[in-house]
């Protein structure tokens, strides 16, 4: 009795296994040497209009010339005058019929003057299973993973497998259902056979997988091949990736559908779903049962069936109290969660081989891989983006720009907008800041404000020389410009989440692209909040574009001043109080935070307090800087140049530094 | 202001259950609480307590908004805070001999469930459980208007 080789053992004779060639007028006779050992050969023959694994006699039994043409809930057989044997993918009966029989007697019982009760001994016949493409190969090894290689065993699935003489073919073309490039199962065989052909087109190259399999290939009319027809047994199978097209993105499918028990997606496949069972039954890894008595009528005699079920049956997870999944969607839920997810916890692979077969018999034209791709798309990797170089970075070096408009914020911030700009300026990112100077004034740190398409908005309260210098510029004047400089605020690590900026007074500027950001930009994220805390309401930066952003969609914001006057009929408080307004998953938000430093850790503890994980927090510091360029240490902050490894920090990378004293 | 009729407990409950100080509240203080008290409708404008007055009640706010304000000789009256849905205004009424502490107003059309100070302070005297619940939910609502007023107070925005 041959028996499979072990994956290792395979892998080793795969390595260093000679390729014959086999002549197209010869394959009987690999028929033959086989049939001679004591084997039944059962391989693909045409039986009501689809290929299907049976009993051969001789090769004239297989299916030369046909192909088939497969797509969702639709399967043809065409015949040409190509003398192809194996020019076809996947029927509709897996392997496992043979290694895991839809019907077998588990167990005989008798009831006489006493109970007894007999499990059957398995004998199964030898058998040489022949056209074993790729995937089914991976199906018989996860089988194996799951009968064999737990705490208990099938031993009638053992004897099977064990007498099961495994001659596989290469696939050398594919239907448009195949998709084992995406299951790393094919199109290439590698190991778990004994022999394995690739057809060409005058031939089979053939090439021995086991001892067994090398004993017969001995028996043979082969000789070498040629290069051209090993090459060519090569190029018709990397064909085949090709042709089966760009992979599915299945990185990580089984914790994305774990995510995604909730999907409405799964209710409205189950309104399509006619819960037939044809996916589980023509999947050659499914493996669910049921046992049934069969006795006389005199119960004297019985014997146990175990039958192929189907975990879409209406009663299959019934117990006598209920039934655990007693919606449609329930069912086809588990089906696809256990295929693709919760397989790994229990066997440590997928249960998904790619063989299409659930797609192409199924009635209704369900594809998982659309099903797969809806419910639990890949998450966008995120792309972290450089920070462009900054332009007449060292001190005393400047970039001269020119002042196209003026426009009073309040009694005491004016926001500049600036044009003629170095294009290093209009790539910066929000959070970042230029040092800005005029002659006889020392150069200011100022946050960019607004990215506009042919310049940058600097929004500046007077507060010293050099600022009531620049407030009082009139259009026209020439300003001298060093950035952009600083880190930026990281967007994409917001996407999916809930994208809140929380922002108080003059905070609000290095917050305003970020806002515009957001905004842009509003569904890739699951929400977006402005929360706006400033002094007085005549104290609020950006007022036309507050209103802008409260009368749209994209954007939920909030106002609300520390005092006000009788006429004021919005929010009076501090900004804090607003997080009141938080209904959602804190745990899923992604805060973007500015300020005075007091009302940052205001803000902080109040969004902690709330459940927002304190990696998920940003905050953008403010020190004494003379060079933006970490030169001057004016700016150091526990070991950190905030002009350099600032202005923007992630919280915990601050730690406890974060509103220290004296720091 | 109109009061309506409290013959739907159940409808008053469900208004607690979506306030931040009623929600927490064990069913029975919600219970007691929407029996002991009205539900209230204000209109937009509509003074509710001056400052100085004996403070009589105690209201949730469930929609709307209350402005408190101060007046401020020479600026006039300034609102100092808004009560937003879900908080407490007038909580003064929870101790016996005490004057509203600012003048509350809506600014909007407004709900509140008013309790009668007479009222509440009898309940909280008799009813240990109620004392027990209610007293820590006010205690932290003042809290929580301390920690807001202290930071207010910083003037963080001053230049």
């Amino acid at each position: 009795m041959i028996t499979s080789p072990a994956p290792s053992q395979t892998a080793t004779a795969t390595a260093t296994a000679r390729q014959w060639f086999l002549a197209r007028e010869d394959l009987g006779a690999l028929v033959e040497a086989i049939r001679a050992t004591g084997r039944t050969v059962i391989g693909p023959t045409i039986r009501e209009g689809a290929i299907v694994y049976d009993e051969i006699q001789t090769a004239a039994d297989l299916p030369t010339g046909w192909r088939d043409v497969q797509t969702a809930g639709r399967y043809r057989l065409e015949h040409d005058n190509d003398s192809r044997v194996f020019g076809y993918a996947v029927g509709p009966t897996p392997w496992k019929r043979f290694t895991f029989p839809p019907n077998l007697t588990i167990a005989a019982a008798h009831h006489t003057s006493t109970i007894g009760f007999e499990p059957p001994v398995p004998d199964p016949p030898p058998v040489a299973f022949l056209g074993v493409r790729a995937c089914e190969i991976a199906a018989l090894a996860i089988q194996d993973r799951v009968f064999l290689g737990g705490q208990f065993t099938d031993e009638d699935f053992r004897a099977r497998r064990s007498a099961a003489f495994i001659v596989a073919v290469q696939c050398t073309s594919c239907a448009s259902t195949c998709f084992c490039t995406s299951m790393g199962t094919g199109p290439e065989v590698h190991g778990g056979y004994d022999i394995v052909l690739t057809e060409i087109d005058d031939g089979f190259v053939i090439q021995a997988g086991s001892p067994g399999g090398a004993a017969i290939v001995a028996k043979l009319p082969t000789r070498q091949p040629s290069h051209a027809e090993a090459g060519a047994a090569v190029d018709n199978v990397e064909a085949v990736r090709t042709q089966m097209g760009q992979p599915l993105p299945m990185a990580g499918i089984a914790e994305r559908l774990k995510l995604q028990l909730d999907h409405p997606r799964w209710a409205q496949v189950a309104d399509r779903c006619v819960e037939c069972g044809n996916c589980t039954m023509s999947c050659p890894t499914c493996f669910c049962t049921s046992v049934v008595e069969k006795s006389g009528m005199d119960g004297r005699a019985s014997t146990t069936e175990r039958l192929w079920d189907s975990c879409f049956d209406v009663s299959f997870a019934k117990v006598a109290g209920g039934d655990f999944r007693a919606r449609p969607r329930d069912r086809y839920r588990q089906w696809l969660t256990h295929k693709f997810s919760t397989w790994w916890d229990q066997f440590g692979s997928s249960g998904c081989v790619g063989c299409g077969r659930c797609i192409t018999w199924c009635p209704v034209h369900i594809d998982v891989r659309e099903e797969l791709s809806a419910i639990a798309p890949p998450i966008p990797p995120v792309v972290r983006p450089v920070a462009v170089a900054p332009v007449a970075a060292s001190p005393g070096t400047y970039s001269i720009a020119r002042l196209a408009s003026v426009r009073p914020e309040t009694d005491d911030t004016t926001t500049l907008s600036l044009t003629d700009v170095d294009p290093a300026f209009l790539s910066g990112r929000p959070g970042q800041f230029v040092m800005i100077a005029l002659p006889a004034f020392p150069a200011v740190p100022i946050s960019i404000s607004r990215f506009r398409a042919n310049g940058i908005d600097l929004t500046i309260r007077a507060v010293g020389a050099t600022s009531t210098a620049l407030v009082n510029l009139h259009p026209g004047a020439k300003v001298g410009l060093r950035g952009p400089l600083g880190t930026f605020w990281p967007v994409e690590e917001a996407y999916g989440r809930h994208a809140v900026v929380v922002a108080g007074g003059v905070g609000l500027s290095p917050l305003h692209g970020l806002v515009d950001a957001l905004v842009a930009n509003h569904d890739r994220f699951e929400s977006v909040s402005l929360f706006y805390g400033s002094r007085t309401p005549e104290d609020m930066l950006f007022r036309d574009d507050l209103a802008a952003w409260s009368a749209g969609k994209s954007i939920d914001v909030a106002i609300t001043v520390d005092r006000a006057g009788p006429e004021w009929k919005g929010r009076v408080g501090v900004v804090t109080t607003l997080f009141d307004m938080i209904s959602w998953d804190c745990s899923k938000v992604t805060a973007f935070v500015v300020g005075p430093e007091r009302m940052m850790q205001a803000s902080v503890q109040g969004l902690i307090s709330k459940g927002v994980p304190a990696d998920k927090i940003c905050v953008s510091m403010e020190r004494h800087m003379e060079c933006g360029i970490g030169l001057c240490g004016h700016c150091q902050m526990a070991g950190r140049f905030v002009c350099k490894d600032g202005p923007v920090f992630r919280l915990d990378d601050l730690g406890d530094m974060f509103n220290r004293e004296g720091i | 202001m109109h009061a309506r009729a409290m013959d739907d407990y159940a409808s008053v409950i469900a208004m607690l259950n979506h306030t931040w100080f009623g929600a927490e509240l064990s069913p029975e203080t919600q219970e007691r609480l929407a029996r002991l008290g009205d539900i209230q409708d204000f209109e937009a404008d509509e003074v509710i307590l001056h400052e100085g007055d004996d403070a009589k009640e105690m209201g949730i706010l469930i929609r709307g908004r209350l402005a408190l304000r101060t007046f401020v000789p020479e600026r006039g009256p300034v609102t100092i805070l808004s009560v937003e849905p879900g908080d407490i205004f007038g909580w003064s009424a929870v101790l016996a001999d005490t004057q509203a502490q600012s003048t509350v107003v809506a600014t909007e059309s407004s709900q509140a469930l008013v309790i009668e100070g007479v009222k509440l302070r009898a309940a909280l005297k008799e009813d240990h459980a109620l004392a027990a619940s209610l007293y820590p939910r006010v205690l932290k609502a003042v809290a929580r208007r301390l920690r807001a007023t202290r930071l207010q107070l910083l003037d963080l925005f001053a230049r």
